[in-house]
């Protein structure tokens, strides 16, 4: 314990506590611009870092990694620009609530999700770390092959859109994933000749296009049709009814985020992903989830920054880089003679210790820094869209070039942008797209990896047992919603579907649910807060089926298209992924 | 979201709309399987399994497409859009031989005043402005390779 | 319009000022007289923050100060490097662009893809070679594993991790199985640490990986060194035999070099030579290397081109001779 205290001691050293503030405030800038990310800027920053000490520099390097995190959400939020992978989920309900002018909620929360969700982690980390970390080495091939088949199954019960859409828009997602050089036989798939597609398209041409660059071109021939004004902030601070309705999912999504973030790949993205999904499973009115839910935005970002600082562990203490970052951070201690590696704790105590603690006191600075520049952020709303468009196109542009150093980049974000907007007209959400993207490699190598491990024999997913439990939660999360849809059809009750669509002007998304939950639902509706109902089956079912979006007003623009179209889909709809499941008729 | 007019829903389009989008997934399912089936079992096979899952979901789509919600119709004002997709197309093709200032420039230009209808004051100052601010900040600050005339 | 015009002087101050720019119109090419005169760009294939990537960084600090002009790392990455040698290609043959060449591109590589894909180093001009990684087998301990021996009388099939298709892992395990006669699977990971990790949770039974990245494993006693693929025994693994030691032909190594378009003026290969090898004499640099475990093979052209067309000749020969097909599932 002496030892970490000692660490405490390390991190309060003025240059030790300036080189924290440095990092995540240039974190935070990177984060913001969209393309240069955390792993790319670590690298250009390496031989700044030679002459500092080796524990200088891993603060310095941490805190751009982790201040990154958080500047991406305000891009996210603010102008629908994911710039990791882990921020995509954010933008579903962070951006819905910036139209709704409470962006500053949205961020405040986001802020206050990420210093508990970083802080409980790193408590966490403090006291778990060695014995968490063979949790990261019983995660072979077959385990990840279904966590990422759970991810997928998840993305299309998230989206906002109707769910056959969803799985066509996640298996568009799936297939573009497989561009590139095959990994087990070199084969080129899909690449057209082109060398720049070798590896893959990357994920920001395909994000800042689908996403930001698709809104902003669809707001273009909006913005013809009816003058928006521009939304009124209302507040710039969450209210104490968001914290109340955030509290839970921020316990929630820090678990998770911990829990998911010790496996090295995809940790943080999977964590986003299953924080929202559980949020809006578990929500009453899970149709309010896309729609501007606060706990749409607390729930994913306190699990990626919690996620976050996890992913400390497998570098810390097995020597094994979780991602890119933590890859670019290992070189960096290389270079200062440390390697991590199972020895570093007990080798090098005040490293270990002295970048453990500095976690807390960058958590807090960036908690400190973020609540004030909220107001400035905010304010970046006010721009006139007609101002604020062709700055974000431009950042969008230059951004993707920098990514790879490739003009290729910019053309693809181009043609992606396209892509989002049509989607968009036709009432497809890009979010499922998105997600499957960036869980399609993992998916399909893991699955081939597992195979080639199995000598072929499919059935080694089952008996190895923490790929058995994940099998039997993804044959929960495909099968009981299924047998919930079997159950009601034989029930006459009224569709909500019907009750809404004969009540066009019902505009508040609660009292649709109210209806909605009432005929559908006899379950438990008593005095329950949402976080102590249990994850039954009624649960699983309100969050997959019954829970589908309803449509707000029919006035409102944007995601609400996709909704109505959700809503006359809905009643016979089940999870079509599921080999069992025919598409049946409604009525 | 309630304070919007009511009126500013975009024209919707027939149902056959539905069956066009449903028909290009069918069609990339297709394009998949086809790809799929060149690349020979191995790198294939999952491709396949992705093209078959496409064609399927494209076909429910289609059944359901004259019940699922209308996609908006193309209208005048999507000529914008055109527009705006040529500039940037343009800017990505004149990037690498002359630099990324005078394209900034002009794609900024372009879509302030004609895609915005600021004022040519406005449209002047601010499009200026980016340059400036993105030469300090990608060049200057941030040493980021981008092809630069300066 | 009043405001066009502080732009107009703006531009001209510019102007005036002199281009600073990156285009590659600028300046006629072959000034042989004032050589550098501007930034030289040195390419890398990889992405930042890799072992080449990190290779490049160190040696472009100390290489620039004798050169007289900063030395601008750009990252390429794609295809194990063949992007950006595609793009160093078409690049002018000034002397202004270099790229840091990893040998598996130019030996390895050219097995596991089509002919058309595979880049050829003889189209390039050779500045200086840099440095060889080695890699090494290692297994889990629960394996039982301590030598080749032990996992051919084991006479059970095995699995192995390999960092990718077409890689020095790939090739080194391929040819040492098909030698001692192994039932082995290949499981391709992409790069060291994933296939570090399936060996260290027992996915697979052996993967091999460059020294550096295994070595602290190996002390903490998580993993066991079977074999080197050294030419002579690492200085640090004194106890490790190397292969060709073990009684197995496989001498694989990743090495790098800088490389500059075919046609580059011969006085600016020269001096991109002597700023370079100025480079390497530093401490730092060096520092850097024994940290790494990296070897010194800071050869001219001649050498490195002799080496590396040796290499792939042998591994034809070899990949020939045990009817290995790298491409295989």
């Amino acid at each position: 314990m002496s030892a970490v205290i000692d660490g405490f001691a390390v991190v309060l050293e003025p240059t030790n506590l300036l080189y924290c503030l440095v990092g995540v405030v240039i974190g935070m800038l990177i984060g913001v611009l969209p393309g240069l990310g955390p792993a790319a800027t670590i690298a250009i920053l390496l031989p700044v870092t030679f002459g500092m000490e080796p524990v200088t520099a891993v603060i310095m390097l941490a805190g751009i990694f982790y201040g990154a995190q958080y500047g991406g959400t305000i891009t996210s939020v603010l102008l629908r620009l994911p710039g990791e992978a882990s921020s995509v989920v954010t933008v579903f309900d962070g951006y819905a609530l910036a139209r709704q002018g409470r962006a500053g909620a949205a961020l405040g929360i986001a802020a206050i999700g990420s210093f508990v969700g970083g802080t409980l982690s790193i408590v966490a980390l403090t006291f778990v770390a060695p014995i968490v970390a063979g949790f990261a080495l019983d995660f072979g091939p077959p385990e990840y092959t279904l966590l990422a088949l759970l991810g997928i199954m998840l993305v299309a019960t998230i989206s906002s859109g109707g769910r056959i859409r969803a799985l066509a828009a996640a298996g568009v997602g799936l297939l573009l994933a497989t561009v590139g050089r095959d990994d087990f036989t070199s084969a080129e798939r899909f690449t057209l000749g082109n060398l720049s597609l070798a590896d893959g398209i990357d994920f920001v041409p395909i994000a800042m296009g689908l996403f930001g660059l698709g809104e902003i071109l669809y707001n273009l021939e909006e913005r013809h049709r009816a003058v928006q004004p521009p939304a009124k902030v209302t507040g710039v601070w969450p209210s104490r009814a968001d914290l109340r309705q955030s509290s839970g999912a921020i316990g929630r999504g820090s678990v998770i985020g911990f829990v998911l973030g010790i496996l090295p790949g995809g940790g943080a993205v999977l964590s986003s992903l299953a924080a929202y999904a559980l949020e809006k499973r578990r929500s009453k009115h899970p149709e309010r989830f896309g729609q501007g839910a606060i706990e749409g935005v607390a729930a994913p970002e306190t699990a990626n920054n919690a996620a976050t600082t996890s992913s400390f562990i497998p570098l810390l203490s097995l020597g094994i880089p979780a991602n890119a970052t933590m890859a670019v951070i290992f070189g960096a201690l290389l270079i200062q003679g440390v390697t991590p590696g199972p020895q570093l704790v007990t080798e090098h105590p005040e490293l270990f210790w002295g970048v453990v603690n500095s976690m807390y006191i960058g958590n807090v600075l960036l908690l400190i820094m973020s609540i004030p520049l909220l107001g400035v952020f905010v304010r970046i709303l006010r721009v006139r869209a007609t101002v604020l468009a062709p700055i974000t196109v431009l950042i969008t542009l230059v951004g993707a070039y920098t990514v790879n150093n490739s003009v290729f980049d910019i053309g693809l974000v181009i043609g992606f942008g396209v892509l989002g907007y049509l989607m968009k007209k036709a009432g497809f959400d890009p979010g499922p797209m998105v997600l499957a993207f960036v869980l399609g490699s993992l998916l399909e190598t893991s699955l081939r990896r597992s195979l080639l491990l199995f000598d072929g024999d499919p059935t080694g997913f089952v008996t190895r047992p923490i790929s058995g439990t994940l099998f039997a939660m993804f044959l929960a999360v495909v099968l009981l919603p299924l047998a919930g849809t079997l159950l009601r059809r034989r029930r006459p009750a009224p569709t909500a579907g019907g009750e809404v669509a004969a009540h066009p002007e019902a505009d508040r998304p609660t009292d649709t649910a109210q209806t909605q939950t009432g005929s559908m639902e006899p379950g438990p509706t008593v005095n329950e807060s949402a976080e102590n109902r249990p994850a039954d089956s009624q649960q699983m079912k309100s969050g997959l089926v019954a829970g589908k979006p309803v449509s707000q007003s029919p006035s409102s623009t944007g995601p609400a298209d996709a909704q109505v179209g959700s809503m006359a889909e809905r009643p016979g709809e089940s999870p079509s992924r599921n080999p069992n499941s025919e598409t049946k008729e409604p009525e | 979201m309630t304070t919007e007019p009511a009126d500013d829903r975009p024209p919707a389009a027939g149902p056959s709309a539905n069956l066009i989008a449903a028909a290009v997934v069918v069609l990339l399912g297709g394009a998949a399987i086809a790809g799929a089936t060149d690349l020979g079992s191995g790198p294939g096979t999952w491709p396949m399994i992705v093209g078959v899952a496409l064609v399927v979901l494209g076909l429910a789509l289609a059944v359901q497409a004259r019940r699922a919600e209308p996609p908006e119709r193309f209208t005048r004002s999507s000529l914008l859009v055109v527009a705006a997709v040529a500039s940037m197309i343009v800017y990505v093709a004149v990037i690498a031989t002359i630099g990324f200032e005078i394209p900034t420039l002009l794609l900024a230009f372009v879509w302030l005043r004609f895609l915005g209808k600021e004022t040519w004051r406005t449209s002047i100052a601010v499009s200026l402005g980016i340059v400036v601010v993105f030469y300090a900040l990608f060049v200057g600050a941030l040493d980021v390779t981008i092809p630069h005339l300066f | 319009m009043k405001i066009t015009l502080p732009a107009l002087g703006l531009a001209g101050l510019l102007l005036l000022t002199g281009c600073g720019g990156n285009l590659d119109s600028d300046g006629d090419s072959g000034s042989t007289a004032a050589y550098p005169e501007r930034a030289v760009t040195l390419l890398v294939g990889q992405d930042a923050g890799g072992s080449t990537d990190l290779i490049g960084r160190a040696l472009a600090d100390p290489a620039s100060k004798d050169l007289g002009q900063p030395i601008t790392v750009q990252n390429k990455p794609g295809a194990n490097g063949a992007v950006a040698a595609k793009e160093l290609a078409a690049a002018k043959a000034d002397g202004y662009t270099v790229m840091v060449f990893v040998g598996s591109l130019a030996y390895i590589t050219p097995l596991a893809v089509p002919a058309d894909q595979a880049v050829d180093i003889n189209n390039y001009e050779v500045v200086t070679g840099i440095s060889q990684d080695d890699f090494v087998l290692i297994a889990n301990p629960q394996t039982g594993f301590k030598t080749v021996q032990d996992i051919v009388a084991a006479k059970r099939p095995i699995k192995f991790a390999t960092t990718g298709v077409g890689t020095g892992s790939q090739l080194t395990q391929t040819l040492l199985f098909a030698q001692a006669g192994v039932d082995a699977t290949a499981v391709p990971f992409n790069g060291g640490a994933p296939a570090l990790t399936a060996v260290l949770g027992g996915q697979v039974d052996v993967a091999a990986v460059q020294l550096g990245e295994a070595k602290e494993q190996i002390e903490a006693g998580k993993a066991v060194p079977i074999v080197t693929f050294a030419t002579q025994r690492p200085s640090y693994m004194p106890d490790t035999p190397t292969a060709t030691e073990a009684g197995f032909q496989v001498p694989v190594q990743q090495s790098r070099a800088i490389v500059a378009p075919k046609g580059t003026p011969k006085e600016a290969v020269d001096r991109l030579r002597t700023a370079f090898q100025k480079g390497f004499a530093d401490q730092a640099y060096k520092d850097f290397n024994t940290k790494r475990l990296l070897t010194a093979n800071e050869v001219d052209g001649t050498a490195l081109l002799q080496q590396w067309n040796g290499s792939l000749q042998t591994y034809r020969d070899l990949v020939a001779q045990h009817k290995i097909d790298l491409t295989a599932k």
